[in-house]
């Protein structure tokens, strides 16, 4: 059935909306009504089949922006010329099939989306835009005060076709063949006949829904996920409808993948635009699934790529500005900047896949992108964790929170480059503190990389070079001591006696020197037991004292014990010290060490 | 200084110094204190290293003794004390282990054991005084710095100048104590570019060394270089010097200096 038929069978509707089970006293159903009995989907069903050929019409593929002094600028992502418009803005403008609705001043105006001329305005009362929906022949309006919500359906000409006032709680219409689907009460869907304000069908989901979108060619409920209008429509209120959701992980910030259909979003980007999930539903499959197997998190100039089935970390991409806006495309990801910068990114990779200038900074933009398909890129893609290398590096406090979820992720490859970059970040002064205390911990727990991890122990602070922070001692010391790495014990025995590590450091140090410690190192462990043994100013380094003592017991088999022994005896030595060189030699026999390991025990790398 | 052990030593006595002297050094007795040393027990070498820093260098020979109880582990306390002891004694025998304890996690220990090495000199010295100039604590940076200097550690002054130029300003002094030609002008090239006291702390021992370590031309040109800034601070500065010179000054760094007095009068403050 096409758009046109539908809109000539007001008749038609009519019958089906008398026909329709659970109806109100009138035997038809009353408009937002909440007294209406679930039908088991028998009117939506109806619905579903006198619009199952009715596709709406495409979008416009379109970036709508809000510049400085109520400009909005219409960019085309495919052909066309960028238009402006100027108009008094209270709320966001919004995008439906070919027109932008704007809103301000106590009116809402159309503009053609092509063009960005006016086409019609409409008083508002004072009440704020919600969201809109349009088929090519009406627009539908959502507007929300503070008595109720109104619903306005308005012809290309600017007349009002239907007009409904409600106490309930509307959300974002669509309008599909000239009924308007509207969601309300964060659980219905009510489909209207868009000519006489008759509610025609509805359908009770089992999702959170505030919105009503055509995407693609198909018509969308949801707010938290997707619900196809489909043949399975008339089986939402069992859960059986066809969905799809972002799978649950961990995500930078608090993102939303829509912004709840009820709410007034303002002109202006704002913190929330910061940090915002995307996802684009693949209405060609079934079961329903997310296009190109990706959904997509941006926060502040980060932007995520995750596979769409469990959620694993596919790619990140590094903005040189803060993201304020975007949505998810056939193929990719479309995003803009603050600066006036849109960038597509290619699903699968991450990487640029075109780019283009409003040509001015921009508060505010969103996007239409119903048949625009991100382009492939030409260039190859860098590693995984080059990518999170390029994100954890960039120097900048609002980041602190993305950086930190892809240290994890760093944590988790098994590329050596992951190994440096977690040992960078660690040395680095200028990293933000939760990030080294991150990075530290990840290190520690590295089983490859070594000779990143070596290179480090070689670096000392060194006032005089500018050397001004130390390698991450202990977590290094960790890592090498699980790979039994032996050549990481002198460079561990030299720092031992570099005052500008930490506590921790040491005691780290001097625990994995117990483990892989050499002959070759007993006289700096021998020194180190000497000097600290009366004098180590913390329990850490008391306890590397009692860690060396163990290095001495296992690599001395001739003098070692005694010296421990003499140490117990001294009342010189450190309690903490003590104790624990007590405890060795208890479970020690004296008959001396043990071998130390004279090759290397197969780390893994 | 090699003396026995068990010598009983009056500093006085050695020194053989005329009524004039200040007080007489107490009398210690090194192979007692050394016993105590050797004792292992907390209070006798606490006893023994007072002894011992009262006696000064006179009791150099105890030095390896104190040296061989620190290295084999004190207390904190003593441990400070014993270094203080060795610097007191200022005997080489203890620059070794006052080596090691230069590298110490605390501070106080790490500042003590730089400043003892300034007076015990010997071989380990230096090399630990250069590595200390590294230090995250900036009194150890001066201390090591200033300590170069005092054990005319020339090989250092490259060093020296990295440290000068990264604000460890007890590396002007020592800088002027120890340049060569080249060097001393390349510290006087700092003027306008560092602050002009600090530089100027470098520059005063250099116009004050013997003409035998620094040229008279040398001087002249670090002389020169004053002049050209023609500052007030410059002018007060020549004219301290002028006012010290000693009387064996050559007549051309004196007139060099009179004259570049002259030229800096009423320069700007």
């Amino acid at each position: 059935m096409s758009t046109r038929t539908i809109l000539g069978s007001i008749a038609f509707v009519t019958f089906l909306s008398a026909s329709v089970s659970a109806c109100g006293a009138s035997g038809r159903l009353r408009t937002f009504s909440t007294d209406w009995t679930d039908d088991q989907g028998a009117s939506i069903g109806a619905v579903y089949d006198r619009l199952r050929n009715a596709e709406p019409p495409p979008s416009a593929d379109l970036v709508v922006s809000v510049a400085e002094g109520n400009k909005i600028i219409g960019t085309p992502l495919g052909g066309g010329e960028q238009w402006t418009a100027m108009h008094a803005l209270d709320a966001r403008p919004v995008i439906a099939g070919g027109v932008v609705v704007v809103s301000g001043n106590k009116e809402i105006a159309a503009l053609d989306a092509a063009t960005g001329k006016q086409l019609w305005a409409r008083p508002t009362g004072g009440m704020s835009l919600l969201g809109a929906g349009d088929d090519g022949k009406i627009t539908a309006v959502s507007l929300a005060g503070a008595g109720g919500s109104k619903l306005l359906v308005v012809g290309r000409d600017g007349s009002v076709k239907t007009q409904i006032e409600t106490d309930k709680s509307i959300g974002d219409p669509a309008v599909v063949g000239g009924v308007v689907f509207v969601p309300w009460s964060h659980q219905y869907v009510s489909a209207i006949d868009g000519a006489t304000g008759d509610e025609i069908g509805r359908v009770t989901l089992r999702d959170k829904v505030s919105r009503a979108l055509s995407i693609g060619g198909t018509l969308y409920f949801g707010e938290l996920a997707y619900i196809r209008f489909d043949e399975k429509i008339r089986d939402a209120s069992k859960g059986l409808a066809s969905r799809v959701a972002i799978p649950q992980r961990e995500l930078p910030g608090t993102p939303r993948l829509l912004v709840p259909g009820t709410e007034k979003v303002p002109p202006v980007a704002n913190a929330r635009d910061r940090d915002r999930l995307f996802g684009r539903p693949d209405g060609t499959s079934d079961p329903l699934a997310v296009d190109s197997n990706r959904f997509y998190a941006s926060y502040y100039r980060i932007v995520f790529g995750f596979e769409s089935k469990r959620g694993h970390l596919a790619w990140v991409h590094t903005h040189p500005n803060d993201l304020i806006g975007g949505e998810a495309v056939l193929g990719g990801v479309l995003l803009c900047d603050e600066e006036g910068k849109i960038v597509v990114l290619d699903a699968q990779t991450g990487q640029v896949a075109m780019e283009k200038s409003i040509g001015e900074p921009i508060k505010s933009c969103v996007v239409e992108a119903d048949t625009f398909r991100a382009p492939k890129p030409s260039s190859s893609p860098k590693s995984l964790g080059q990518q999170i290398t390029e994100a954890v590096t960039a120097k900048e406090a609002t980041l602190a929170t993305a950086q930190r979820l892809l240290l994890r992720e760093l944590a988790t490859l098994e590329d050596e480059s992951a190994t440096k970059t977690l040992i960078d970040i660690a040395s680095d002064p200028r990293s933000s503190p939760v990030l080294v205390t991150d990075a530290r911990a990840a290190l520690a727990t590295r089983r490859n990389g070594a000779s990143h991890m070596l290179a480090a122990l070689g670096k000392h602070y060194d006032y005089l070079k500018d050397v001004l922070a130390s390698p991450p001692v202990g977590p290094i010391a960790d890592a090498l001591a699980a790979m039994k790495e032996p050549q990481a014990a002198p460079l561990l025995a030299a720092h031992l006696f570099d005052p500008a590590i930490t506590d921790d450091d040491v005691k780290r140090a001097a625990a994995a020197l117990a483990v892989i410690g050499t002959e070759k190192e007993l006289p700096q462990l021998k020194q180190f037991f000497a000097m600290y043994r009366g004098t180590a100013p913390t329990e850490e380094v008391a306890l590397a004292v009692g860690s060396v003592g163990e290095a001495i017991l296992r690599l001395d088999s001739k003098g070692g014990r005694s010296l421990v022994e003499a140490a117990v005896n001294d009342p010189m030595t450190n309690s903490v010290a003590r104790a624990r060189l007590e405890a060795l030699l208890a479970a020690t026999d004296k008959g001396g060490g043990d071998k130390p390991p004279t090759e290397k025990a197969a780390p893994k790398k | 200084m090699a003396l026995a052990a068990s010598i009983l030593v009056g500093v006085a006595g050695v020194a053989g110094v005329a009524d004039a002297q200040p007080a007489a050094t107490p009398k210690v007795d090194v192979g007692s204190a050394v016993k105590k040393l050797k004792s292992g027990d907390e209070a006798q070498i606490r006893a023994a290293l007072d002894d011992l820093r009262i006696a000064g260098p006179a009791a150099a020979s105890a030095a390896s003794a104190v040296a061989e109880v620190l290295s084999k582990g004190l207390t904190e306390a003593l441990a400070q004390q014993a270094i203080d002891t060795l610097g007191d004694l200022e005997s080489p025998d203890g620059s070794a282990v006052l080596a090691q304890y230069a590298t110490h996690r605390t501070l106080a220990i790490r500042r003590a054991a730089v400043k003892a090495l300034t007076r015990t000199k010997g071989k380990a010295a230096a090399p630990a005084l250069r590595r200390a100039l590294s230090d995250p604590d900036a009194q150890v940076r001066g201390n090591a710095a200033s300590g170069l200097g005092a054990i005319k550690a020339k090989d250092a002054v490259p060093d020296l100048f990295v440290a000068l130029d990264h604000k460890v300003n007890e590396a002007a002094a020592s800088i002027g104590l120890l340049c060569n030609a080249q060097q001393c002008e390349e510290l006087a090239g700092k003027l306008g570019k560092l602050p002009f006291d600090v530089v100027t702390s470098g520059l005063e021992p250099v116009l004050f060394r013997p003409s035998s370590e620094v040229t008279d031309d040398t001087k002249i040109k670090v002389i020169g270089r004053l002049r050209e800034l023609g500052t007030a601070e410059a002018n007060r500065f020549l004219k301290d010097v002028e006012g010290r010179l000693p009387k064996e000054t050559s007549p051309r760094i004196r007139q060099a200096v009179e004259q570049a007095v002259k030229a800096t009068m009423g320069g700007p403050q």
